[in-house]
């Protein structure tokens, strides 16, 4: 049985919006989180998008991933624009995982000084994210 | 001792980050296996290309390739060249066209059937 030679760049190419875009949504919302005014309900509510939208993105993570893998039949690093896409990718990928897991185990109970690291890392994560993300539509839009 | 679900939670994180990338790349080495013993494709006796052809093609390679992918293939500026897992018509648009800001497009310098002793040349490199 072959593979279609096409399927790993079409599985890629499904798959790796949603962490790019789970990843700055959750920035945004839990940003917007931080700033919004402690008696308004809304606050509460943007954190709740934010928790979601970061773990989700970080699931997200793992088939656009392997299929990326797939796609470059191994090949973790590369060169030209591959290897500048590459380079924000796996400390997006490491790093937006690590935000979820803490994330998701913290809940509610982040302390402030706690909640205020989480934020910085993931406007971070959010920024090399978009890195990844230009960089690989420079692959798509030059090859 | 008293570990804050913070401090745990970070413990976690950690360790969960640690293991997807790591596992991402330790998977990365038999995807690299299968695919250069599975996908690459190999030439069969039936579609050999002729010595000639592939003369010729090392004699392009010689005057267009070699100066940023290396005498041998191996890569220098450019990339190596041995074992590609894509097809031959990727390669050959790859030449024809080029990529901007990265490799030159001679598909004014070379037709299509000197394009096509390249690509056999290229594939030639194992």
């Amino acid at each position: 049985m072959s593979i279609d030679p096409t399927l790993w760049p079409k599985l890629h190419g499904a798959s790796t919006h949603f962490p790019v875009a789970l990843a700055m949504a959750a920035a945004l919302f839990e940003g917007l989180g931080a700033l919004w005014p402690k008696s308004s309900p809304r606050k509460a509510q943007l954190h709740a998008a934010g928790y979601f939208t970061i773990i989700l993105g970080a699931l997200g993570t793992f088939p656009a991933v392997l299929s990326g893998l797939f796609m470059t039949k191994g090949r973790v690093l590369g060169h030209d624009a591959e290897l500048f896409h590459h380079l924000f990718v796996w400390p997006a990928f490491a790093l937006l995982v690590g935000l979820g897991v803490w994330r998701a185990l913290v809940g509610e109970k982040a302390s402030p000084r706690g909640f205020s690291i989480y934020l910085t890392v993931l406007l971070i994560t959010a920024g090399l994210m978009a890195g990844a993300g230009y960089w690989g539509g420079e692959l798509i839009l030059n090859s | 001792m008293n570990l804050s679900i913070e401090h745990r939670a970070f413990a976690s994180a950690l360790l969960a980050a640690t293991l997807s990338l790591g596992g991402a790349w330790l998977a990365a080495r038999p995807i690299q296996t299968a695919a250069s013993s599975v996908l690459a494709p190999t030439p069969s006796s039936a579609t050999m290309p002729s010595p000639q052809l592939l003369a010729q093609g090392a004699e392009f390679f010689a005057q267009s390739c070699a100066d940023c992918h290396g005498d041998d293939g191996h890569g220098d500026e450019g990339p190596d060249l041995h074992n590609l897992a894509i097809s031959n018509a990727r390669i050959a648009s790859q030449i024809k066209n080029g990529t901007k800001g990265e490799m030159p497009s001679f598909g004014r310098k070379y037709h299509d059937q000197q394009i096509a002793a390249l690509v056999a040349y290229v594939r030639t490199l194992r």
